[in-house]
């Protein structure tokens, strides 16, 4: 399986590239690690006939601590390098790990965060994750900059919300509250994982002040769960009230045809998982 | 006998290491072309019009192949059935088919030149499974009775029946008599699916003609039997032909009998230059296939445990051409009983064609797909009978020296024995936990539910025992093996060398296998159904005797010692009082300069009638594993936590090699019970044929715990008493996970026990 | 329309043109004839084209040659003569590690490069760290147990 001819661009800026892809159109996508792209196009799943290379933009790639505690990830920045990063870890261990079960190790130290979220493979840990976490997306085009929540990114299969000629610059991370527990599971039955689950919880005093709950990889794109009957829960209740949160997210999420497995299945982990996510992350914010 | 019995390093080992051992894919011919294949999108179907005008004149096209290329010849081939075009002729019968070959400049020219070939073609029914192949007004696969192929060994095929090209059947003792006679009846029906074997290489071939000869390098397991159908096919002489086997990237039965080799001679012919086909995954994916299976069984039983009767029925899909399907059906036929006495048993086995990808050979093929029904279905009776799984097998079991099929070789090995050793390794007891019935608090309870399995199998081994062996020792002593045996992956360079300097008492390291060129190397039948150490292994020990015997001869006269009084030492030859002539000074004597080559020959043969299937096997491989499993009743998801194996040898010539084998085959027996599964479109495309979408173990698929047993008691027919070993694990591992899934509550009549089936089940049973 | 690439491979200088659709496996064995390299999956899962660039482990069936540009790139070839090539040979001939060969180099370079990143595991950590590289033949047991000596603690 080989490439089909294409031209290569390498803007050295974001504006550069921004114009470059805007003039190209649809013959031209961004193209950064390819663990993605290339794949598709070696499948014969798409083909374009230019790929403007982001890998020498200046200012896309690397983990800062930006104000107010906001942890800032350029969209350059290879899987590998945002699970090892320092800041990272100490703000968002649970991305850390989420990020070291990305596909492998070749796939981590060549893919990038940004790539990951732009292709939109609805099966996919990032996307959900950073659903769940109430991370933002910053886009560029022509200097203009605007951001957008990640909750709102990914429109349709394999579509995101960037404009033709806008780049994914970076993705930041909110400060996180105290008593933020976090939980990410998933579960695969073939390389790319069949069903992901993420929950996040606040507390505050002994109850539950805000809730996520995210279930990715089954549907076109993540779910964002209705967990408000989890608010105001106790150590006392928790269990029954996120049985029923997952139960509902069980019901609500549409699983695509999958090869390996049926939608009542898929449907039917999402409970477990869900309920495994959402104690997990409660018993880690009451600690 | 000092190098056999060590765990000598591998011939290969740090060949490999380094990146310099060669496959074929990595050589480089002057002027050499590269194939691709069109193949047909279409799963059955008439090819009404081909139309490669366009595509001829593409960037780097250099000749393209079709069916009217060989009308010149008697296209078909297949060593079972004679049922496979070269290319496809007039009519394709599974998606996937090559119906066109391009050979170009560059391996890009020749894809890119493949999309412009224009195929027309006028569809017909298709028979994409077992069902629809079997039904009443099924169409076709062939519409003609193939030929009979030149080399399965199973005698007068009988005729077929519609789809169905092979049967195998046999019946013992008065069946419906022990059925009616039974306390315990146990019935069912089960599905077995197609798996890809997957070795990491992938088949590739180059062909290159030479003034009417032909060479062939080739990723072949078996290259004698390749030159016997490529010299067939084109009509030459088998010295014409000549195959060349590098280093194999794994085989496993994948790359066994003919693959690539046809079609890859075909273009050449036609291109005038060398070219090689290499193929990808997705195409390796429909080149060759384990059968899928469907198969009803019944186990009758008294009340004290004894087994009375059972009777069998599979159906094994072939796919679109046979391959070795005849072959896998009669083994299949034969592991229906198990290795156990019956007072009545009646098998019936059955080869079916269907429009898929062909199915051949996969390791321990027979024997995998059937030893987890029949041992399930015996613990089945277990259970219900309250007694112990273990020891209803110890009264059942066959013991060395009984029959195991009329004509055919008794048992060779101690069954009870070793599953007694395999069982003992996953902490096997006498407590509640493994005798039924089960006390209360040992009935597995709570999210994570464990049990413990074994099972006890047979492998007919050792496919036809014909084999010739040379030995030639230089006058340095150096020696140079030469042996048919293609080196896989599993030691065969190793083990060889290791059986002739045990044999001359050489040192190891002086002593070298070479690779496989049917020019030069003596024939060998295959590389498979584990018969290399004992088949070929027995030509090298009886060719490294006879240089022995010339070595003894010239130190006779040399040391004017009679022979008896002579002893081997390491590289030379010594008399009782310490006097020693090294191998080299004996060679350099005996020609009285300083040159020559002492040659010795080694043959293996049947020892008596013909070698056929019904007259063998060559020796019974042992099947024996145990298993501890544990299954998450929310999700269904299984983790094997232990295992053990046995590797029953007769004598290990390099113990670790033979556990070596006894893991891979472990993992590949995990990944064929628990997620392997080859998915077909109605119209018989296979869905998942790439690794994205086909799960093959990795490390985290690895249980906790593997132990391996090797058992040596002397009982083999081949060199020192040995017997092959490397399939049974893939065997006996399934089916012991089946029976620890069953004991842990959730009996299972299908393969693989992917979480949603294993799920589906424990919801059936009402049991989470 | 070619591209212009400068890259250290192996320790040696490289100047060339490669296309820009060239993968980078078919570059180092066709052009290069660096034959040590393996194709198999093709899709990035099995780990037999595993090279190291800039001391990462990359897919080379998915990996540009045009991206080789202004970086390292090392493959058996080069790693052979190394004293972590000699002790990873010892360990694996000690364990018999090897049978079929095609998935060695792809284990010995990703081996190399956890190694290189600090990797101080044991077993089941090495075992998760090698999780992408495949093998068909051993069942792994032999090469973990190889790689728990080569990458473990070594204390």
């Amino acid at each position: 399986m080989k490439l089909p001819p294409f031209r290569l661009h390498r803007p050295g800026s974001v504006e550069e590239a921004s114009r470059l892809l805007t003039d190209l159109g649809d013959d031209a996508t961004a193209y950064c690690g390819g663990t993605e792209l290339l794949l598709a196009m070696k499948l014969g799943l798409t083909t374009y006939e230019h790929l403007v290379d982001l890998k020498r933009v200046d200012g896309l790639r690397g983990v800062a601590d930006g104000s107010g505690g906001l942890l800032r990830i350029g969209a350059a920045t290879t899987h590998h390098e945002v699970e090892t990063s320092a800041a990272v870890r100490a703000r968002y261990p649970e991305m850390s790990m989420m990020i070291s079960h990305v596909a492998n190790v070749r796939v981590r130290s060549v893919g990038t965060l940004g790539g990951n979220l732009c292709f939109a493979d609805p099966h996919s840990d990032p996307a959900s994750f950073l659903m769940a976490v109430g991370a933002t997306l910053e886009c560029q085009r022509d200097g203009e900059v605007r951001r957008i929540p990640a909750a709102g990114f990914l429109t349709g299969l394999y579509e995101t919300a960037l404009a033709p000629g806008e780049l994914l610059t970076a993705v930041e991370l909110p400060a996180r509250p105290d008593r933020t527990g976090l939980s990410h599971r998933r579960m695969k039955l073939t390389e790319r994982p069949a069903v992901t689950v993420t929950a996040q919880i606040t507390v505050r005093g002994n109850a539950v002040a805000e809730a996520r709950l995210i279930v990715g990889s089954v549907g076109i794109m993540p779910l964002a769960a209705d967990a408000t009957a989890l608010l105001g829960a106790t150590a006392a209740d928790f269990g029954p009230r996120s049985a029923s949160c997952a139960g509902q997210a069980a019901a609500d999420c549409a699983p695509l045809p999958d090869g390996e497995a049926s939608p009542d299945y898929l449907r039917h982990l999402v409970t477990v998982y869900a309920r495994e996510a959402l104690e997990e992350a409660f018993a880690a914010a009451a600690a | 006998m000092n190098a056999v019995g060590q765990s000598v390093e591998r011939a290969d080992g740090r060949l490999k290491l380094a990146g310099q051992a060669e496959y074929t894919g990595d050589i480089r011919l002057p002027g050499m072309l590269y194939g691709a294949i069109l193949h047909s999108q279409v799963g059955h179907a008439r090819i009404t019009s081909i139309s490669t005008a366009a595509a001829e004149k593409a960037e780097g096209v250099v000749a393209i192949l079709t069916a009217e290329d060989l009308s010149d010849l008697d296209p078909y081939y297949g060593h079972a059935l004679r049922d496979r075009p070269i290319v496809a002729l007039g009519k394709v019968r599974f998606t996937g088919e090559p119906v066109a070959v391009v050979a170009a400049e560059s391996q890009a020219a020749a894809d890119a030149a493949v999309a412009y070939i224009d195929v027309e073609y006028e569809e017909l029914p298709v028979a994409a499974c077992l069902d629809q192949a079997l039904a009443e007004d099924a169409p076709l696969v062939h519409e003609q009775v193939a030929r009979p192929g030149a080399s399965h060994g199973l005698g007068d095929l009988p005729d077929a029946e519609g789809n169905i090209c092979y049967s195998y059947s046999f019946r013992r003792g008065d069946v419906d008599g022990a059925f009616a006679d039974a306390a315990v009846v146990v019935e069912g029906e089960y599905a077995f699916p197609a798996v890809y074997q997957y070795s990491m290489e992938t088949h590739t071939t180059i062909a290159h003609w030479r003034g009417g000869e032909l060479t062939l390098w080739s990723s072949c397991q078996h290259p004698f039997l390749v030159r016997q159908e490529i010299a067939g096919l084109f009509g030459l002489p088998l010295d014409l032909v000549q195959v060349i086997v590098p280093f194999l990237g794994g085989g496993f039965g994948s790359k066994s009998y003919t693959k690539m080799e046809p079609l890859t001679a075909a273009i050449a012919r036609k291109a005038g230059r060398p070219v090689r086909i290499l193929n990808s995954v997705n195409e390796s994916m429909i080149t060759t296939r384990r059968h899928n299976m469907k198969c009803r069984m019944r186990t009758a039983a008294a009340a004290d445990g004894t087994l009375l009767g059972r009777s069998a029925e599979a159906w094994m899909d072939t796919g679109a051409y046979a391959d070795n399907g005849p072959r896998v059906t009669a083994t299949a036929g034969d592991a229906a009983p198990g290795p156990y006495r019956w007072r009545a048993v009646e098998s019936a086995a059955h080869c079916v064609y269907t429009n898929t990808s062909p199915s051949g050979s996969y390791r321990a093929f027979g024997a995998t797909h059937l030893q987890w029904i029949g041992e399930s279905q015996l613990d089945e009776v277990a259970r219900r009978l309250s007694m112990d799984r273990l020891e209803i097998r110890r009264r059942n079991l066959l013991r060395p020296g009984e029959e195991v099929r009329p004509g055919g070789k008794p048992l060779d090995a101690d069954l009870i024995g070793d599953v007694e050793k395999a069982a003992a390794e996953v902490g096997w007891s006498d407590s509640s936990a493994d005798v039924y019935p089960r006390a209360p608090e040992a009935v597995p309870r709570g999210r994570y539910r464990r049990g413990r399995g074994v099972s006890v199998g047979l492998l007919a081994a050792g496919a036809q025992p014909v084999s010739m062996a040379t030995v030639r020792m230089g006058p340095d002593g150096s020696v140079t093996v030469l042996v048919g045996t293609t080196e896989l992956g599993q030691g065969a360079r190793t083990v060889m060398a290791q059986i002739a300097a045990g044999v001359l008492n050489s040192p190891v390291s002086k002593v070298v296998m070479r690779g496989t060129d049917t020019r030069y190397t003596p024939y060998d039948r295959s590389t498979g159904a584990s018969r290399s150490t004992t088949v070929a292994g027995l030509a090298v020990q009886r060719a490294a005797q006879s240089v022995l015997d010339a070595l003894l001869e010239t130190a006779t006269v040399k040391l004017e010692t009679p022979p008896g009084l002579l002893r081997t030492a390491e590289g030379r030859i010594e008399d009782q009082g310490g006097r020693s002539i090294t191998h080299g000074e004996l060679v350099r004597a005996r020609f009285g300069f300083d040159g020559g080559e002492l040659i010795g020959h080694g043959r293996v043969q049947p020892e008596g009638g013909s070698g056929s299937y019904a007259e063998g096997p060559v020796f019974w491989e042992v099947c024996v594993a145990a298993v501890e499993a544990e299954v998450d009743v929310e999700t269904g998801v299984i983790t094997v936590l232990r295992t053990s194996t046995v590797a029953d040898v007769g004598k290990a010539i390099n113990p670790q090699l033979v556990a070596r084998q006894d893991e891979g085959a472990l993992l590949q027996g995990i990944g064929n019970a628990l997620f392997e599964e080859m998915h077909f479109a109605p119209d018989g495309m296979v869905l998942n044929d790439t690794l994205l979408d086909y799960r093959i173990p990795a490390f985290e698929d690895m249980p906790a715990s593997m132990t391996c047993t090797i058992v040596e008691n002397g009982d083999g027919p081949g060199p020192f008493g040995a017997k092959g070993c490397g399939e049974g694990a893939l065997a006996a591992v399934p089916a012991a996970i089946v029976n620890a899934l069953a004991d842990a509550g959730v009996p299972m009549n299908a393969l693989p026990l992917t979480p949603e089936r294993v799920w589906r089940r424990i919801q059936e049973l009402k049991i989470s | 329309m070619t591209e212009r690439v400068q890259a250290t491979i192996n320790g040696g200088h490289f100047e060339g043109e490669v296309a820009p659709q060239e993968l980078l496996l078919d570059f180092l064995r066709d052009r290069l004839g660096l034959t040590g390299t393996k194709q198999s999956c093709e899709v990035q899962v099995c780990g037999a084209c595993t090279v190291l660039v800039d001391g990462n482990p990359v897919s080379s069936c998915c990996f540009l040659a045009a991206d080789i540009d202004s970086r390292e790139v090392e493959t058996i070839e080069g790693l052979v003569g190394s004293d972590f090539h000699r002790r990873a040979v010892e360990a694996f001939m000690r364990h018999a590690a090897v049978q079929c060969g095609f998935c060695t180099p792809g284990m010995l370079l990703t081996a190399k490069a956890l190694a290189d990143r600090g990797l101080d595991a044991n077993r089941g950590e090495i075992a998760v760290a090698m999780n992408g590289n495949l093998c068909r033949c051993t069942g792994y047991h032999s090469i973990l147990d190889s790689l728990t000596e080569l990458l473990g603690d070594p204390a």
